[in-house]
């Protein structure tokens, strides 16, 4: 339960970034934070108390001590993805303050209405 | 299958046209000309069929079907014959202008859009057509650029609503009752609840009233007849605005049934005499409008919107007098409109593109044809006997009289007081008074422009002397919607509280003019003064500068103005303003700011999360 | 013969990873690719309106593997994307011909990757994985040229913004949904759903709208469309109008109707949302100066429209959907292909040093003589937007307007609201058209002369008239397409076991 309260606190929070402040890489910060408590929600979904890694090395360890892997490829696959638009966020911001000279959003308002 | 392949000449000519333009020019017009009498003769050769159902298309599964009966050969020749003029019309006056491939095949393409719309016998060709028509006009008054642009958009924004509320009428027929087929709607539609039939027949009446121009819906008019090429204004005012009309009488008298029309309860009055009332608005403010207009074409166009007035009135009034001369008169006024915008176009033509009546005068010996056609055409206006007007404005008179509608009566009556004096201040300031100076080495008009005009003019005293030979065909369309026939013949008709006939009018008429004219001959002869002897009591007046044709009727204008304000164009024009407003406003939502759109997302998903859980979250 | 529809998402990833390796010739591959996969889906469509194909990856059967539903909702979205793909990068051949070019051509082959894996898997992760491949593309393509590119980066950096956020609440729905059902196909989920009776899933649901809306662009999650629609160069802008946001609504689509079973409280909400997404596009729409976000508002109103023709939540709602779909994406496509056209013969003749992609209205003015075949197209594409006939749009708004009269009641008063839209949409358009043909304008020594550019307008065009005039050709499929969103029952039935 508490993975669940932790990882939307995270979401949440990310969110509240996201929406509220004004430097562009706090905001990716955010958007960070919100990637990674949707990862720990994944995470906690497919978790066991005292489970292990889910593979059939020892045959006497039951399937239900194991942890769910699927949920595990999810994050594997959702911590890529999470990288890469981290990667190309920073990628524009640097371009942005080469255009902007300023990383305020509240500044880089051009493109309106 | 005649009326398929008459319908791929008339859309397949038009293309055409565009693409022997590009080889020459010559032959591209030509061609046009040939196109459009070719229809002209192919709509003729069709007299008296009368055909239902040549399907020729399918279209999500439904057939779409053409049909000729009496009504739409009456329209289709009118449409053709209309067309072939004005294409003749063109060859003068468009000489020189640019894009004319362009204007040649649109000119055409309108022609055959009009075409379908009459012989459609189903409501999606009906509203193709119709939609393909408002288009190619569309692009056809923006032609000349400039003024003529938001007058373009102004058409186009008001023909679009008409459209929509057409389109939405048509669906929901369709879906109600599974056919799309005018006659099976006919039939279907006796059996539905009569609030869906006033529902069905206001959305329809928006639609038309636009077209045809009824006075709240009047706005697009003025400016759309005055900005487009002067051959296009005459189409327009003849033909393309008449197609309300054509609607009107498809929709209320075929689709919905006269025994209903006439039965509807609109709450206050009957329906169709709301329709009544608001022809009669149509006549009398618009024909006194058109009096303060000093440009000629905005004059003609106020006329037109007034007279389109007659025509519903004497439509909605639904007996057989006034149904014949509403449509009558809808022929008989697209004659005189036509030939007198073709007069302005030749005068125009000549005077490098003068429209004022202001700066104009004294034409009446340069230019003879164009005169007797103006004269012709305002005659046949005004409804003078022994011109064509004559008898549709008796007709619809006498249907007023004959059911005791006194205002009514009188509304027409200053409709026509109206009418005689702004298309007098129209003659005169363009023909008649003093030639200014720079007019005086102005030619005749062209050939190709005399041909329309002489037709025209020939056809206004031929129907007014012989109003039998639209009335004949008139009479079928009439009795096709289930009226009673009229006992017409070649002079006029006969009925039992007064018998029209043309031929002791025209007797009396010759017998009271060469009485006239023997007195004249009798009288002294009459010379011509020069200003100076009587005018500005002997002070000295710059000839060149001078010109008495300007401010005509200012006394009465003075008079007349305050109450002739176009309220309905102000209104609209306060809405687009509104609407304008409004949409400055509703930009703003897009701030710029990404942390709002962050918060869009989060509110929308809030209000999501509310309202799927039922409002139950708290 | 039979060929496995697998290759339509691989080969265009090969492709992508390809065509940096090709140096010059690199340009060719993304027609290739696209070429490829048109042949291939259409060859295809025989055979999936017979029957639906279901390709498992890996070895395993559904629901434990990933695996690809090809029904012909699908296939028709293939084909759709590799069409317009095809079609936009015969365009790109000589109009992107300046910088950053190869990563544009990888770019775009990942983009026509994502949609295409979007349409075709059978499993909700797989979905948001290509989700996520055609959304990253799309924020690097709209800052194509960045470093040149002022407007590009901004709108690049807030796209990627709200893209991310959306993104985060599907992968959040994805999680609860394996958190109650613990599987991941979509059959398999949906027929869970179809059993359960919880009154918590309202909660993925939401989420799921929340975060494919802000692809699909439906109100108010769509600030970023203006903004990425109207910097990006036209190939770009196109694709995105043309296709991307139509994977959005296709996503959420396959969500509600396949997954949740079209609850009504959601379609509801949708066909409110739709409404006001097609009014808050056109009337924003009527007050730009600058053509190409002009177009991109009216890509929002569009979409409103699309999404209110779902939310009928009918059958013959969906199928209006559907083609309002294609039609849109040929007339936004032509359009935004012919603006593009217009401003780089303008910019090349005014300032060929500076980077230009969006340009004012008034600019176009004149350009009737100089370009006609590109202003024909543009007239056309806009009488397509309009409704007019005999062009396409005017088959699919006939569509739309019987479906909703079919059902009847509000919907029908609803409609009539949403047609107004249609008369705004009628004045702007029309302003630029005559702008565009009646107007003076400086245009001396424009010209266009270039195959590669007027080829795609044409065939374009032509598609768009002859659709129009015959619409019966797009009936059998979309008919059959909006069947397998209804027939749930059928989708579920297709799981093995």
């Amino acid at each position: 339960m508490i993975f669940y309260i932790g990882s939307f606190a995270l979401v949440l929070t990310g969110l509240y970034i996201a929406a509220a402040k004004k430097n562009l890489i706090k905001i990716i910060m955010g958007l960070s934070l919100v990637d990674t408590g949707v990862n720990l929600f994944l995470i906690s979904i497919g978790y066991i108390k005292g489970g292990t890694a889910p593979i059939f090395s020892n045959a006497a360890i039951p399937g239900k001590t194991m942890v769910d892997p699927v949920p595990q490829a999810m994050v594997l696959t959702a911590i890529v993805i999470g990288l890469a638009v981290t990667a190309l966020a920073l990628s524009l911001v640097i371009k942005a303050y080469y255009h902007y000279g300023t990383l305020n959003v509240r500044k880089i308002k051009e493109l309106k209405w | 299958m005649t009326l398929k392949i008459l319908l791929l000449t008339a859309f397949g000519g038009a293309f055409v046209t565009y693409f022997l333009g590009k080889v020459s020019s010559k032959l591209r017009n030509y061609f046009a000309v040939f196109v459009s009498l070719t229809l002209f003769v192919a709509v003729a050769c069709l007299y008296g069929k009368s055909a239902e159902n040549f399907s020729y298309f399918k279209f999500f599964g439904n057939t779409l079907v053409l049909r000729v009966n009496s009504l739409s050969w009456f329209f289709a020749a009118a449409v053709s014959a209309f067309g072939a003029l004005s294409v003749i019309f063109s060859l003068d006056y468009m000489k020189g202008k640019e894009n004319l491939d362009f204007y040649y095949m649109m000119m055409l393409l309108v022609n055959a859009a009009m075409l379908g719309i009459v012989f459609a016998a189903d409501l999606v060709s009906f509203f193709v057509f119709w939609e393909i028509m408002s288009w190619s006009t569309f692009l056809l008054i923006s032609y000349s650029g400039k003024n003529a642009l938001p007058a373009g958009i102004k058409y186009i924004v008001m023909s679009l609503i008409g459209s929509m509320a057409m389109f939405f009428g048509i669906l929901s027929i369709y879906v109600n009752f599974h056919t799309l087929i005018i006659s099976e709607i006919a039939r279907g539609i006796v059996s539905a609840s009569s609030g869906y039939k006033i529902f069905i027949l206001v959305l329809f009446g928006v639609t038309f009233g636009i077209k045809s121009a009824v006075m709240p819906l009047h706005t697009w008019l003025p400016d759309a007849y005055t900005e487009s090429p002067t051959p296009f204004s005459a189409v327009l005012s003849g033909m393309l605005t008449r197609m309300g009309v054509y609607g009107f009488l498809l929709f209320f008298y075929v689709v919905a049934g006269a025994s209903f029309f006439f039965d509807i309860d609109a709450g206050i009055s009957k329906f169709n005499y709301i329709l009544c009332w608001l022809g009669a608005i149509t006549i009398v403010i618009p024909t006194f409008i058109a009096m303060l207009q000093n440009d000629a074409k905005k004059l003609l166009a106020w006329h037109g919107i007034g007279q389109g007035g007659y025509m519903i009135l004497g439509i909605a009034f639904g007996t057989s007098l006034g149904l014949a001369g509403g449509i009558l008169h809808t022929l008989n006024y697209s004659i005189c409109i036509v030939l007198l915008f073709m007069s302005v176009g030749a005068v125009e033509y000549r005077c490098g593109g003068v429209r004022d009546l202001n700066s104009l005068g004294g034409l009446i010996k340069k230019m003879p044809v164009a005169f007797a056609g103006a004269l012709l055409g305002i005659s046949g206006l005004i409804g003078l006997p022994l011109t064509n007007s004559f008898v549709s404005k008796w007709l619809i008179y006498k249907t007023l009289i004959l059911k005791s509608h006194p205002f009514l009566a009188f509304a027409a009556l200053i409709g026509t007081w109206g009418t005689i004096l702004s298309v007098y201040k129209f003659l005169h300031n363009n023909f008649l008074g003093e030639l200014p100076e720079k007019y005086e080495n102005i030619r005749k008009s062209p050939v190709s422009m005399q041909i329309p005009i002489i037709i025209l003019s020939s056809a206004i005293l031929l129907f007014g002397i012989l109003p039998g030979i639209p009335l004949k065909v008139i009479n079928t369309i009439i009795t096709s919607f289930g009226f009673n026939s009229l006992n017409v013949n070649l002079w006029g008709i006969a009925s039992e509280t007064g018998t029209l006939n043309t031929i002791n009018i025209f007797t009396a008429i010759l017998i009271a003019g060469s009485v006239i004219w023997m007195l004249f001959r009798v009288g002294k002869k009459s010379f011509p003064v020069t200003q100076d002897d009587n005018y500005a009591a002997g002070a000295y007046v710059p000839a060149g500068k001078y010109n008495y044709t300007a401010d005509f009727y200012a006394p009465l204008f003075k008079i007349v103005k305050p109450y002739l304000m176009d309220f309905a164009d102000k209104f609209f024009g306060w809405l687009c303003r509104v609407f304008t407003g409004f949409s400055e406003g509703v930009r703003k939502i897009y701030a710029g700011d990404v942390g709002y759109y962050v918060l869009y997302i989060l509110f929308f998903a809030a209000l999501l999360f509310f309202v799927q859980s039922g409002g139950k979250s708290w | 013969m039979v060929v496995s529809p697998v290759l339509l998402i691989a080969v265009p990833l090969l492709l992508a990873f390809i065509a940096p390796l090709c140096g010059k010739a690199a340009k060719y591959i993304p027609p290739a690719g696209a070429l490829f996969n048109l042949i291939l889906s259409v060859i295809l469509i025989p055979t999936v309106l017979k029957s639906p194909m279901i390709v498992s990856i890996g070895g395993f059967p559904p629901p434990f593997c990933i695996n690809l539903f090809v029904g012909p909702l699908g296939i028709f979205f293939a084909a759709l994307i590799s069409l317009a793909g095809f079609l936009i990068s015969i365009y790109a051949l000589s109009y992107i011909r300046e910088r950053a070019v190869g990563k544009y051509h990888t770019l775009y082959l990942l983009l026509l990757t994502g949609a295409t894996g979007v349409v075709l898997t059978g499993d909700i992760f797989n979905l948001f994985v290509f989700y996520e491949i055609l959304c990253i593309s799309s924020y690097a393509l709209t800052a194509h040229n960045a470093h040149w590119h002022r407007h590009g980066t901004e709108a690049a950096v807030k796209y990627l913004i709200q893209g991310s956020v959306g993104s985060a609440f599907i992968l959040l729905a994805i999680g609860m949904l394996y958190g109650f059902f613990g599987t991941l196909n979509m059959a398999d989920l949906a027929k869970h759903i179809a059993r359960a009776h919880s009154s918590v899933l309202f909660i993925p649901l939401t989420f799921f709208i929340a975060g494919f809306g802000v692809e699909a662009a439906i109100f108010p999650l769509n600030a970023w469309l203006p903004d990425a629609h109207s910097v990006s160069p036209a190939p770009i802008s196109a694709i995105f109008s043309g296709i991307a946001i139509e994977i959005g609504v296709y996503a959420i689509m396959r969500v509600v109707f396949t997954l949740f079973g079209a609850p009504l409280s959601v379609m509801s909400v949708l066909l409110i949302v739709g409404l006001l997404t097609l009014l808050v596009g056109e009337i924003c729409a009527f007050r730009q100066n600058n053509i190409k976000r002009m177009s991109a508002y009216s890509s929002i109103g569009q979409i409103g429209l699309i999404v209110f023709a779902f939310g009928l939540a009918t059958k013959s709602g969906i199928t209006a959907g559907l083609f309002q779909i294609t039609s849109h994406a040929l007339s936004k496509i032509l359009l935004f292909l012919t603006i593009g056209y217009m401003i780089y013969s303008i910019r090349m003749k005014n300032y060929p040093d500076k980077y230009v992609t969006e340009i004012e209205i008034n600019s176009l003015n004149g350009l009737g003589k100089k370009m006609p075949l590109t202003s024909l197209g543009f007239a056309i594409a806009a009488f397509s937007l309009i409704g007019f006939p005999p062009f396409i749009g005017f088959s699919s708004k006939l569509l739309i307007v019987k479906a909703a009269l079919l059902k009847g009641g509000i919907y029908a008063v609803l409609m009539g609201i949403a047609l107004i839209a249609t008369v705004i949409e009628g004045a702007y358009f029309l302003k630029v058209v005559q702008g565009i043909y009646f107007r003076k304008g400086e245009v001396e020594g424009i010209k266009e002369n270039n195959v590669f550019i007027l080829v795609p307008f044409f065939i374009l065009a032509a598609l768009i008239i002859f659709a129009g005039i015959y619409p019966g050709i797009l009936t059998k499929i979309l008919n059959s397409s909006s069947g397998e969103l209804l027939n749930r029952i059928g989708y579920i039935g297709r799981l093995p076991g």
